[in-house]
């Protein structure tokens, strides 16, 4: 029913608390020296977010599994080039995430997989939807992104969550390329103002 | 096709969604951000909202999957701090089976590598991870042809063309230094008009890091002029080389 305090300090402090931004910015420093209680702590903090989107991409559970686990190994890998300088821990771990997810979809053979599993295409509402399940922040998600336009809002959530390109997206909407990209662009400047993003 | 500047801009939110597809729009994206700071944070806010996007969709993973995770990091060996020394041990062996078959285009690897030396702010780094991303994707796929040319003025410039993916990679060896304000460029030199493929970069030891340049089309040559800084929109000199390619 009722959204857990951790689950909801867990996105608070990845994504939009500064001091809990800073933390995960330190576990990151930690894990870069090798400190394999940190990344544990870096797992637990961030494996929710990265399996989501992923697995929201992928649709495939076993596909899903896999990134998840090379984009958490990545971050193991590579920690020590994070640049707090460049934007938060939590920022980068799902850049590297939502990267290796696209990457893998339009990969020929996954992309072969999925087309079945497009079958149940999720309208862009349903998307919507599955993403906003009980959770303050999830509300307030929900409610930044109910704030969009209705194209707006479709042609974000069926890039972001639906792994489409902005040309699929066009022909999915019927909408003319130059109008997705502007839509998509504009939605994402009301989504920043309306999640406080600096 | 030439991108109206407005119209570049635009894509940074396709860019931050990683909706625009790999190749030529991707790449002139990206180059296009490494010049225009705006758009390099308006991309950073943008990736803070995709963020919020994947929080709100977090999903429980099997439990067992923590474990291997933990195992896997155990068993792998972390990169080190400094930006200089920089090793890709996944990417590097995935090149093996194919460098074993074109053992020339290891000088390419040679300056893959070199253009992470020679990034010297996260900025450049990261520039440098996106361009070695999209030059070894352009190795690794399964038909390439290597060319290698002198040009007019001494130096060599090795090219390899992925002609389905119309992209190719140019580094140059031994090419005359330039006196100050000029630059090397290159070029798409097609049946009805030209573009510029870039510049090349600054060399070092007589090498230039490789240059990634797309939108290479049936009936293109490569060509290479000595331009005034920060180069030109057409070629003003007569290229010092001039390679037709096998698209």
């Amino acid at each position: 029913m009722n959204p857990s305090d951790s689950d909801a300090s867990r996105f608070k402090s990845a994504t939009t608390d500064r001091r809990g931004e800073r933390d995960l910015d330190d576990l990151l420093v930690h894990v870069a020296r090798g400190d394999q209680e940190a990344f544990e702590a870096v797992y637990d903090r961030l494996v929710g977010p990265v399996y989501g989107v992923t697995r929201r991409v992928l649709r495939d559970p076993s596909h899903s599994e896999e990134v998840t686990q090379e984009v958490l190994l990545e971050v193991w890998r590579t920690a020590a080039r994070f640049d707090p300088a460049m934007g938060g821990a939590a920022t980068w771990v799902m850049t590297i995430a939502h990267r290796r997810a696209i990457d893998r979809v339009r990969s020929t053979t996954a992309a072969a997989d999925r087309e079945h599993k497009t079958a149940e295409v999720h309208t862009p509402h349903d998307e919507v939807a599955e993403a906003v399940e009980a959770s303050l922040d999830r509300e307030r998600v929900r409610r930044c992104l109910e704030g969009l336009t209705d194209v707006q809002r479709e042609a974000i959530t069926l890039a972001y969550y639906g792994g489409h390109s902005y040309r699929q997206v066009s022909d999915l909407l019927k909408v003319t390329l130059g109008a997705i990209k502007t839509r998509i662009r504009d939605g994402l400047i009301r989504m920043r103002d309306c999640l406080g993003v600096s | 096709m030439p991108f109206l500047r407005h119209d570049m801009h635009s894509l940074s939110g396709a860019y931050a969604l990683d909706a625009l597809e790999a190749g030529a729009e991707r790449d002139r994206f990206a180059r296009h951000m490494s010049r225009c700071q705006s758009c390099a944070s308006e991309v950073r806010g943008f990736r803070e909202v995709a963020t919020a996007l994947a929080f709100a969709a977090a999903a429980e993973p099997p439990p067992e999957l923590r474990d291997r995770v933990l195992a896997a990091a155990a068993r792998t060996r972390q990169l080190p701090p400094e930006v200089r020394t920089h090793a890709r041990p996944r990417r590097t062996r995935s090149w093996v089976p194919w460098l074993s078959g074109v053992v020339a285009t290891a000088s390419i690897v040679v300056a893959v590598l070199f253009g992470f030396a020679q990034a010297h702010t996260q900025q450049q780094l990261n520039q440098a991870q996106a361009e070695n991303k999209a030059i070894s994707l352009l190795l690794s796929s399964p038909q390439v042809t290597l060319l290698s040319r002198s040009t007019t003025k001494g130096g060599v410039a090795t090219v390899v063309l992925a002609a389905a993916r119309h992209q190719l990679v140019v580094v140059t060896n031994g090419l005359p230094a330039l006196p100050a304000g000029r630059v090397y460029q290159l070029w798409l030199i097609g049946k009805t008009k030209i573009v510029s493929a870039g510049l090349l970069p600054a060399a070092t030891s007589g090498r230039t890091a490789p240059v990634l340049a797309s939108g290479v089309v049936k009936g293109d040559t490569l060509g290479l002029t000595v331009e005034p800084a920060p180069g030109s929109a057409q070629p003003t000199t007569k290229p010092i080389l001039a390679l037709p390619l096998p698209v």
